[in-house]
């Protein structure tokens, strides 16, 4: 009962969020944790229930902004047409891949993945005629209001939990985890394995070219380093699953809000708390600490990761019941 | 997980709150954003960059500041990321509420940026992001300093028409990045125009570690010159191994960027001599302040400062001016202002045109360099040269 409770309060919050709160940069932020919530999610079907770990899942993501960008750049096609597309060409180009690398196994399908990442970069780079190479694709953001965006974000966001919470908790869910568990025993039980982690990257696919495509929309400007990023993508997709936990159905939504805030939070100093103090004691210690705390946010994301690791090996809500015993002395059975 | 959800908005909620309230109690100093890469892979020029605001902010609140208010900048990291850049943009719109930003580096954060601007309708005085397209949308609060990067060969057009006269054939070598990418494009274009013969167009990736392969190739052609798009690391090392392999066309010449470092000079050692390259600004440009500039920023900080640091502390007396001017300090009476520019700064007139495709582009001249044992030296065009150019180059074989 309680738990209905709130799966019907947090949407209900997330709807009416940008009524109550005028801020576009709070609105911002919202924005790009949706779009995290949609790619940790896609990373998690494939990585997390069928067990086939990818590094290379900014090449669905890039490949879904530039189906946007290329349509707008090449025919002038508007790119919310690219945002329907999107998820589909990457879907496109994640079947091939999947045909040939998923005879592959573990690391190698690991290290496969890896390179089909790079390897679209470097192709997005080099087609200059065709993609603008480095120069990347501009448009101009069809709303002033960022209001439109984050209703589209945050639909993308709740259908593709909804659709992979669906889709685990239904027969191919099962086939999936049965994959992750033990491929050859799912096989000796009649599992067409390859097939179905072509379901599966395909899902994967879809979901993170849709944010890919929205990505374009919302930013107005992609480059090839910038969408196909392997650090900035690929391997974001993985923290933020490993961060909120991998194999579960909110485990991402909850890493995606964890790295969005702590990587603001981070950039700005503590939302410039660091710096205020610095001005209200006259202390040049803390102005120091701020400039310290600013430069030091890719360290904290490494740090962040190797507490988690180490303590939560399972992600924040893998291992739930755990920090509600050690953190906050709850313990269920007394 | 709804739980932990909602402590945390609890805590960054609590968190606003005091940083607001903060914001308050200082309102005695007129703010103005700056947007640059303090960290991540551009971290280098934006603390060149930087720390040439800083100076130049630090001279003018020295002289009174604007109309008897200090300018207090707030500094925004864009670590290089456009998705970064526009989390800082909308937070120096609508938290900080500044009636100016400048700054941009990247041309990738400039392009993500320069939309929210204009959306908002706070001006943008962009420094360096130099991509041809963010002036050429019509954007009427975005105004930019820096020439756009298909500019940048103006003078080697120039020299090429009234020296190298001789020169028929070109190899072409860019690294795979916007600015090489751009760059290389618009030589290709004046090319062209020149008559000239391209016999070798390679795009390679930045931080190579062998250019023996592309080299050979350029030998093969035996162009009468190389025109390289490349920072300094790749720059040495195309000329550590051109060296090696003995290429001697009439003349080498970097498309700015890295051949125009003290850096280059350093790592390539002799093999950098007699190596032109397009540049925007060298201090020995009679401009007002140039060399005051370096000198300054050579006394306070230790180190060289080069065009990009130029640009940013030219940028800043831009958009004091600008405010000076204003009727009040509102953006809107801030970009009328900026519009209005007309003045001459340490990195050369500045004023906001129209022209072609672009509205309010700064139109600069551009500079032709050139290393002669060791020191960079303005060689073109005449009236600004500091020694006279050597050309062609020496032959490996004949060089003391």
């Amino acid at each position: 009962m309680k738990k209905n409770l709130y799966q019907l309060i947090l949407p209900a919050v997330l709807a009416l969020l940008p009524m109550a709160v005028k801020s576009e940069y709070f609105l911002h932020l919202m924005i790009l944790f949706l779009l995290w919530v949609v790619i940790g999610s896609s990373w998690n079907i494939l990585a997390g229930y069928t067990g086939q770990v990818s590094f290379g899942h900014a090449a669905f993501f890039g490949v879904g902004a530039y189906t946007a960008g290329l349509l707008f750049q090449h025919l002038q096609v508007s790119p919310w047409w690219g945002m329907a597309l999107g998820g589909i060409v990457a879907m496109l180009i994640g079947l091939p891949f999947g045909a040939i690398c998923f005879p592959l196994r573990g690391a190698y399908f690991a290290l496969a993945s890896l390179a089909l990442g790079e390897g679209i970069r470097h192709i997005a780079t080099v087609a200059e005629g065709f993609t603008g190479g480095m120069m990347g694709i501009m448009i101009m953001p069809t709303f002033t209001s960022k209001a439109p965006y984050y209703y589209i974000a945050l639909g993308l966001a709740v259908l593709s939990v909804l659709s992979i919470r669906a889709i685990i908790n239904s027969k191919p869910g099962y086939y999936f985890v049965s994959i992750r568990e033990d491929q050859d025993a799912a096989a000796s039980l009649g599992i067409d394995t390859t097939l179905y982690k072509n379901i599966s990257l395909s899902i994967s696919a879809f979901w993170t070219g849709m944010a890919g495509a929205l990505y374009m929309n919302y930013m107005g400007f992609i480059d090839p380093n910038v969408v196909f990023s392997l650090h900035d993508y690929s391997v974001m997709a993985i923290l933020v699953a490993i961060v909120g936990g991998v194999g579960t159905i909110y485990g991402p939504a909850v890493g995606a809000f964890i790295m969005v805030a702590f990587q603001e939070f981070f950039r700005t100093g503590f939302f410039g708390l660091f710096d205020y103090l610095g001005k209200a004691t006259g202390s040049p210690a803390f102005t120091a600490l701020s400039g310290a705390v600013r430069q030091a946010h890719v360290l904290g994301f490494g740090i962040l990761v190797i507490v988690v690791i180490l303590y939560l090996p399972n992600g924040v809500v893998g291992d739930w019941e755990k920090i509600k015993r050690n953190v906050f002395r709850i313990n269920p059975a007394g | 997980m709804k739980g932990t959800a909602g402590k945390a908005f609890v805590v960054v909620a609590a968190v606003l709150s005091l940083v607001m309230a903060a914001s308050a109690g200082f309102a005695e100093t007129i703010k103005v954003g700056v947007l640059l890469p303090l960290t991540g892979s551009l971290a280098k020029f934006g603390e060149i960059e930087k720390r040439s605001y800083d100076m130049a902010v630090g001279e003018i609140n020295a002289k009174g500041g604007v109309n008897g208010k200090k300018i207090e900048l707030l500094f925004e990291d864009d670590t290089g990321k456009p998705d970064v850049g526009r989390s800082a943009m909308e937070k120096l719109i609508s938290r900080d509420k500044v009636p100016v930003i400048t700054g941009g580096y990247a041309s990738s954060v400039v392009a993500a940026t320069a939309p929210v601007a204009q959306q908002f309708k706070v001006p943008f005085v962009i420094c360096t992001g130099s991509s041809d397209d963010v002036t050429e949308k019509g954007y009427d609060y975005v105004f930019r300093v820096n020439p756009p990067a298909s500019e940048y060969p103006n003078a080697v057009k120039s020299f090429l028409q009234g020296v190298a006269r001789d020169v028929k054939t070109v190899a072409l070598l860019y690294e795979n990045t916007a600015f090489g990418q751009s760059s290389s494009k618009s030589f290709e274009k004046d090319a062209k125009d020149l008559g000239l013969k391209i016999v070798v167009k390679e795009g390679y990736q930045a931080g190579a570690i062998d250019f023996t392969p592309i080299l050979t190739k350029v030998k093969a052609a035996n162009p009468d010159m190389i025109y390289m798009v490349s920072y300094v690391m790749d720059a040495s090392l195309l000329m550590r191994q051109s060296k090696e392999l003995h290429i001697n066309p009439r003349m080498f010449v970097g498309g700015g960027a890295g051949f125009t470092l003290p850096e280059f000079a350093k790592s390539a050692g002799d093999a950098s001599d007699y190596v032109y390259s397009a540049t925007l600004w060298v201090d020995t440009l009679p401009f007002p302040g140039a060399r005051k500039y370096s000198a300054d920023f050579r006394k306070k900080y230790g180190a060289e400062t080069e065009y990009h640091g130029a640009e940013a502390y030219a940028t800043m007396y831009v958009v004091a001016d600008a405010l000076k001017r204003a009727k009040s300090l509102t953006p809107k009476d801030v970009r009328g202002a900026l519009a209005a520019t007309d003045m001459k700064t340490a990195f050369g007139p500045v004023k906001f045109v129209s022209y072609g495709k672009k509205t309010q582009q700064n139109k600069l001249d551009t500079y032709m360099v050139q290393w002669q044992k060791g020191e960079l030296e303005a060689v073109w065009p005449k009236n600004v040269a500091t020694k006279k150019y050597i050309y062609p180059t020496p032959h490996w074989d004949r060089r003391r």
